[in-house]
């Protein structure tokens, strides 16, 4: 099959000034309503080729990347940023879960602030570790933080941890 | 025959919910606003 050859690139031509940091940032913001995340990678990209430590712009790009199941390249990102003062620690340990290098995901977790999502991450990472009764533990802790369908996974905890007679309790009272 | 159905245990649901907390940064702030943009012809 002949290539369509009426498909003109919307390229800007290299005369042309840089756009504006702005307008850029209104583009980013579009595509990842839409979820266009490779599209927001290369947006966040000419953002950082204008303003190479913009921290908007480079959270935009590892979220990005995330959602985009590139969890190596998050990752080599997240290194290569790593002397700015940008706090990517919950990033960096989630994308060393998924690449299931389990011990590092929990050692970038330690002397973070146990919000909810640290938390969160920190349970799961348990439950693969097969520390079950700690996983118990986190879960409980989480019990009144309303996030949703947290509950599956105290489930989970719970018989995997030996305790499916717990489970009805522990859900009437969740 | 047909044998009586049996209860079996499987393996527990585990949701990614970390996952969920990733999430982009406002970018409200940063971007272009006011100044006639595509939009704004629509919402005058």
């Amino acid at each position: 099959m002949a290539p369509k050859s009426k498909e003109k690139p919307k390229t800007p031509t290299s005369s042309q000034p840089p756009p504006a940091i702005e307008d850029l940032f209104t583009t980013l913001d579009r595509h990842i309503q839409r979820s266009e995340y490779e599209q927001a990678v290369k947006v966040a990209d000419q953002v950082l080729s204008i303003a190479p430590a913009d921290e908007d712009a480079i959270r935009c790009k590892v979220v990005a990347l995330v959602k985009d199941d590139k969890i190596d390249d998050a990752l080599s990102l997240i290194h290569s940023f790593h002397k700015l003062p940008i706090d990517l620690g919950f990033q960096k340990a989630y994308c060393l879960y998924r690449q299931n290098k389990l011990d590092e995901a929990f050692e970038c977790l330690r002397g973070r602030e146990r919000d909810s999502e640290t938390l969160l991450l920190e349970a799961q990472i348990l439950y693969r570790l097969g520390k079950t009764d700690a996983c118990v533990d986190v879960y409980r802790k989480l019990q009144n933080s309303q996030i949703e369908t947290a509950e599956v996974n105290f489930v989970a905890s719970l018989v995997s941890a030996g305790k499916a007679s717990q489970v009805k309790g522990a859900l009437e009272s969740w | 025959f047909p044998p009586a159905f049996q209860s079996i245990p499987r393996n527990p649901i585990v949701l990614d919910l970390a996952y969920n907390c990733i999430e982009f940064p406002v970018l409200e702030e940063r971007m272009k606003k006011g100044r006639g943009g595509f939009m704004s012809r629509f919402f005058r």
